[in-house]
């Protein structure tokens, strides 16, 4: 998944020109909290609501700022920006690191985009949610190459569909591994991968449960 | 007076071959049983579905691969539709035999809606993952929706109520945007369950939105817990939307010797839950109500529920003992004992050590799903 596949375009801007007041404005009604600040058309800061509403109070270092003050004055600058064809997770790692709520995403030096915290969420539910009818399954599986490719194996020699896999490491030398699969009946199948030796989170066996 | 029992022997058509869990044997078995007990029902034959019934639901692009599939034609856009999967494999015949079971709910909701009956008993159908255009789960049509449709089309407001163990996705997805269809499942959580929906989250769209209710249990959620969710959640919605007539999914898959999920219902729980549904259909749909059947696939476990819900509606005696040639035939049949009671023994599963917390997680899960609804119901 990457960049250009989560972020909203075509973006919002302001020019550096732009009051406190105004893009203050813009930001209420459109329902969002970052705006690009642009100079004679390029990237050149950021602006938020939360900006705008520290230096116009009377928290602000120095005293507050009227609200008629140019954006450009304010904005924060230099930007961190992002590439449309970076992966997603990217986009996710700069903005936890530098603790920001949006990332301008540059084509060249053409903005073209915006990815925001929400966006992200957005991806994560893309990630791990459920778009068609599916059961879960869970196994553990070791640490090691094929390991994955014998439990889809196993899953295409039932006619049973991968609708979605999500593995992440779990302890020293294992993997677990979280496939959404085109079943209701994922505990026959969890029978067999057992039989065969796998380690099945889920289902869980159940003694009092026949087949 | 006695509730009417819809039944066919086509139903037996809808039939996935020896290796699936879908199978027409709980309809024998269910049916030599309550012969046995000495209360075989009088049937009222059904009037198979026309293509025009199900289309009042489906699309002509699936109806029409359906139809191509029961014909043994092949098109390689199958799977997009949930057709040929491990669930839902192709039978030859597979539009007629679906349509049977539509037929049969959709007579059972024409004998309500013309005023002949008030309570219909549908033996069959309950396909409720069924979808528009996705056959999914064992269902290929879902009946319980043309019954829906049909009622709400004579101007009836609908409650339908699903205690399958699986959440009724088709349904609720077919119906999510419509203001006179309310929808209540109660089910094991999609986060461990298929079909993976039926979060509290899922409250409806447009005009349908506060009207579409969830109940996502934790897995190992026993009797009394179940019992208290369902009044918690269910009362209140009955009591604010005073449906016309409720449509009943009576799936028996939530018990705990089923082999496809993890709920741990016994046949108390049920000996309590049918006459409460009772009461609330008595009490909150003018006494109007279409029950079918469902998902259930420990054949004794589903065949002595279905019979606790036939015995229920025609008001009759429980007994003590299932006859014994009953089950010596099964057993011998299926090749191991059977529950010699209707009641569950006690004590018939080990105890749960996470009780306590699957207790308080489920009374938070009912309570989050009617504040979320609430706001709504005006």
């Amino acid at each position: 998944m990457l960049i250009k596949d989560v972020m909203n375009s075509p973006v919002l801007t302001v020019d550096v020109l732009v009051t406190l007041e105004a893009a203050y404005h813009i930001m209420l009604q459109r329902n969002i909290r970052h705006i690009p600040v642009t100079y004679e058309g390029r990237l050149a800061g950021m602006i938020t609501d939360r900006d705008i509403r520290l230096v116009t109070s009377p928290f602000a270092a120095g005293g507050a700022k009227p609200i008629d003050t140019p954006v450009g004055e304010v904005m924060a600058r230099p930007v961190v920006t992002g590439d449309p064809l970076d992966p997603v997770e990217e986009a996710a790692r700069v903005m936890r690191q530098r603790k920001i709520g949006a990332l301008p995403i540059l084509d060249g030096d053409v903005l073209v985009g915006i990815v925001t915290g929400i966006d992200l969420l957005d991806a994560l539910l893309r990630l791990t949610g459920v778009q068609r009818p599916s059961g879960r399954l869970e196994v553990c599986l070791d640490d090691r190459p094929g390991e994955l490719a014998r439990l889809s194996g196993e899953l295409a020699r039932h006619n049973i569909n991968i609708h979605s896999m999500l593995t992440y490491p779990c302890g020293e030398a294992t993997v677990t591994t979280v496939v959404r699969i085109g079943t209701l009946d994922v505990r026959k199948l969890a029978h067999d991968l057992r039989q065969q030796g796998y380690d099945v989170r889920w289902p869980p066996q159940i003694p009092s449960k026949s087949l | 007076m006695s509730v009417p029992v819809v039944y066919s022997p086509q139903y037996k058509l809808y039939n996935f071959g020896p290796q699936h869990p879908f199978s027409p044997v709980r309809l024998e078995m269910l049916l030599d049983l309550l012969e046995q007990l000495g209360h075989p029902p009088q049937f009222v034959e059904p009037t198979q579905a026309t293509r025009e019934d199900v289309r009042s639901v489906h699309l002509e692009s699936f109806v029409r691969r359906v139809e191509a599939a029961g014909r043994g034609e092949y098109s390689p856009d199958f799977d997009h539709y949930g057709i040929g999967t491990a669930d839902t494999p192709i039978f030859l015949g597979m539009d007629e035999a679906a349509r049977w079971l539509v037929g049969g709910t959709l007579t059972a909701a024409r004998m309500i809606s013309s005023g002949q009956a008030r309570e219909v008993l549908q033996l069959g159908g309950g396909l409720h993952h069924a979808q528009k255009d996705l056959a999914s789960g064992f269902c290929v049509y879902n009946d319980l929706s043309v019954a829906i449709r049909h009622l709400a089309d004579q101007g009836l407001r609908v409650a339908y109520l699903d205690i399958d163990v699986h959440h009724g996705d088709g349904v609720q997805w077919i119906h999510y945007d419509e203001p006179n269809v309310l929808t209540f499942s109660i089910h094991e959580s999609g986060r461990y369950l298929y079909p993976g929906t039926g979060h509290t989250h899922e409250i409806g769209k447009a005009e349908g939105t506060g009207r579409k209710l969830n109940i996502p249990l934790e897995p190992f959620t026993e009797d009394e817990s179940y019992l208290e969710v369902l009044q918690m959640g269910l009362e209140p919605a009955l009591h604010w939307f005073r449906p016309d007539v409720m449509v009943i999914q009576c799936g028996a898959d939530p018990h705990y010797l089923d082999p496809l999920a993890e709920i741990l219902l016994t046949t108390r729980a049920y000996a309590k839950i049918f006459p409460l549904l009772r009461q609330y259909v008595a009490e909150f749909s003018g006494g109007k109500a279409v029950y079918t059947l469902g998902g259930g696939y420990s054949l004794d476990a589903s065949s002595r529920i279905w019979a606790m819900l036939y015995l229920t509606l025609q008001g009759l005696p429980w007994p003590d003992h299932l006859p014994e040639p009953w089950l010596r035939h099964w057993g011998t049949q299926l090749g191991h004992l059977l529950t010699h009671t209707l009641l569950d023994p006690e004590g018939c599963y080990p105890e749960i050590p996470r009780k306590p917390e699957i207790e308080r997680r489920n009374r938070q899960v009912a309570q989050r799903m009617l504040e979320s609804v609430r706001p709504y119901w005006n």
